[in-house]
């Protein structure tokens, strides 16, 4: 609502950008790969798998591409120390713009369910959400678990010196598991928040343009842009909306990503009663 | 006069002929020692696949074997048929087993695992052991039973000879494809219970806990994210649009 075009306001920052785009790229390659020797049975794993190279290239690519990302973790805890402000550690981690969460998560999150039924008004939400902190907190959960049953089912005869051989079973397991729980939340929760729902149609290009449009912030996260107000920042983090050209990218390149996505999620689903579990 | 022979005086003819026969009986001694010698030598185990080198690991096993790769072709009768040994704890023939008898005749610990057993012949191993052929090493990558438990007679994987007994299972089977492998690393459960099935809480209870566990944290996230988005969805649809406006 600036007279100057600048109607949109900064949310991500460009290392951030990449860093969601690297994350996006291998996750997926992971879950093609993954699947394809899961489903190395069907067609559909076959399919999977011949794209990459068959079966064992498959593997090969999914080990590279999961250390890749154990080290794009390390790098990220590594910003993390850096961007934590040690001298004022405690509202640096528990701040507001922290994404540890916090009881107010808890009773936003209360709230906001109980406005689905139309209990209440809507709640208010400072910079993020309960649910943009737990898509959070998956991924940092889920990149060592998986990272490290991955690492000791691609190393076992190294992992079997330390643990016992039927660790590499449990390992498995978890390994699937939590895969597919990785799989399901991004291409069924993630995706409907970022894409479908009414406010986000037909995507939220946040994580690829790196900002928001003011006026869904100031509805969504009142409490954000008035604490940007108060503190004289939201002059600044006002930026313009980017070029028609950028914006075709932005969207082709996500409904590419969640075509992926989809077509995994279905031919997961529907080809898991032919497989050998 | 005379020499000393074994203590004894004894005269001097009558002592080379003592001491011949001491030569003789020593020398008879000898060649048995070497005998049994070259005996025990013949009787050395075989040369484990863990003690040879060799560069390629996931295709080593079919490289080096001698075979048609038609495993189930043939099929070869136990060596023995002894028609009154059965299943412990199942009472056949004229004298069952007494507990002692039974402890030595179990058959995980038999020369022949599958010895006693009518109709042996004339049946494929997946007709007693069909959930054994659902795991990895089978669908995926195309082992056959036999690659791993041997020819007939089979032996039961805890008879002292058998080259699947957990104390040279890793030298003389695994370590045919995954070369280096530990007696740890041979600890994997080939044959994995099924983790879901509450006989696993018996069998392999670490397993059986890890993956309801994991199980739990999966439903649990989605019992809770999937109403609620969907229920965000349909609110979002209603909203009024002056409120989404400002």
């Amino acid at each position: 609502m600036k007279p100057s075009g600048k109607i949109r306001l900064k949310r991500f920052s460009v290392g951030q950008r990449i860093f969601h785009l690297l994350l996006m790229l291998s996750f997926l390659t992971q879950g093609a790969t993954g699947l394809a020797r899961m489903y190395i049975e069907t067609d559909f794993g076959k399919g999977l798998a011949s794209f990459f190279g068959g079966y064992e290239r498959a593997l090969a690519i999914h080990k590279y591409v999961g250390i890749l990302m154990i080290c794009g973790f390390l790098v990220h805890l590594l910003y993390l120390i850096v961007s934590i402000d040690w001298s004022q550690y405690k509202s640096s981690l528990f701040g507001p713009d922290s994404l540890i969460p916090t009881p107010g998560d808890a009773r936003e999150f209360i709230h906001h369910i109980c406005w689905f039924f139309g209990l209440i008004r809507a709640p208010r939400f400072d910079r993020w959400g309960y649910w943009e902190k737990f898509d959070y907190w998956a991924v940092f959960w889920g990149i060592p678990i998986l990272g490290i049953t991955g690492l000791i089912l691609a190393y076992p005869l190294i992992s079997t010196r330390v643990m016992p051989g039927w660790g590499l079973n449990i390992a498995f397991w978890i390994h699937r598991i939590e895969a597919i729980l990785a799989m399901a939340h991004v291409f069924i929760i993630h995706f409907f928040i970022g894409h479908l729902r009414r406010t986000n149609f037909p995507m939220d290009r946040a994580m690829f343009e790196g900002s928001v449009d003011l006026d869904v912030a100031s509805h969504e996260k009142p409490f954000w842009v008035a604490r940007l107000a108060q503190t004289g920042k939201l002059e600044g983090m006002l930026v313009p909306e980017s070029k028609p050209g950028r914006r075709i990218l932005f969207y082709v390149f996500g409904y590419a990503a969640m075509m992926v996505g989809v077509f995994l999620l279905i031919g997961g689903l529907v080809n898991s009663p032919y497989i050998t579990w | 006069m005379g020499t000393l022979v074994h203590g004894k005086r004894i005269h001097e003819p009558e002592a080379i002929t003592v001491r011949m026969r001491v030569m003789r009986r020593g020398l008879k001694r000898s060649l048995w020692t070497l005998l049994a010698l070259i005996m025990g030598l013949t009787a050395q185990p075989l040369i484990a696949s863990a003690q040879e080198e060799a560069g390629s690991a996931m295709r080593r096993y079919r490289e080096r074997e001698f075979s048609t790769g038609y495993y189930e072709e043939y099929e070869a009768k136990p060596i023995r048929q002894r028609p009154l040994v059965g299943v412990p704890g199942v009472s056949e023939g004229l004298f069952p087993y007494s507990p002692t008898a039974a402890a030595v005749r179990i058959r995980t610990r038999l020369a022949d695992s599958h010895q006693g057993i009518k109709f042996y012949e004339n049946l494929s191993c997946d007709y007693c052991h069909m959930r054994e052929t659902k795991d990895i090493h089978t669908v995926r990558a195309n082992l056959t039973c036999r690659q791993c438990h041997g020819g007939e007679p089979i032996a039961s994987i805890n008879h002292y000879y058998s080259p699947l007994n957990p104390i040279r299972r890793h030298a003389y089977v695994c370590s045919k494809c995954h070369a280096g492998a530990s007696a740890s690393y041979a600890s994997y459960v080939v044959h994995a219970p099924n983790p879901a099935m509450i006989s696993t809480l018996q069998t392999f209870p670490l397993l059986f806990i890890v993956f309801w566990g994991m199980v739990a944290i999966a439903v649990g996230t989605f019992l809770v994210f999937l109403p609620h988005t969907i229920a965000w969805g349909i609110r979002e649809i209603s909203m009024r649009k002056e409120k989404t406006a400002k």
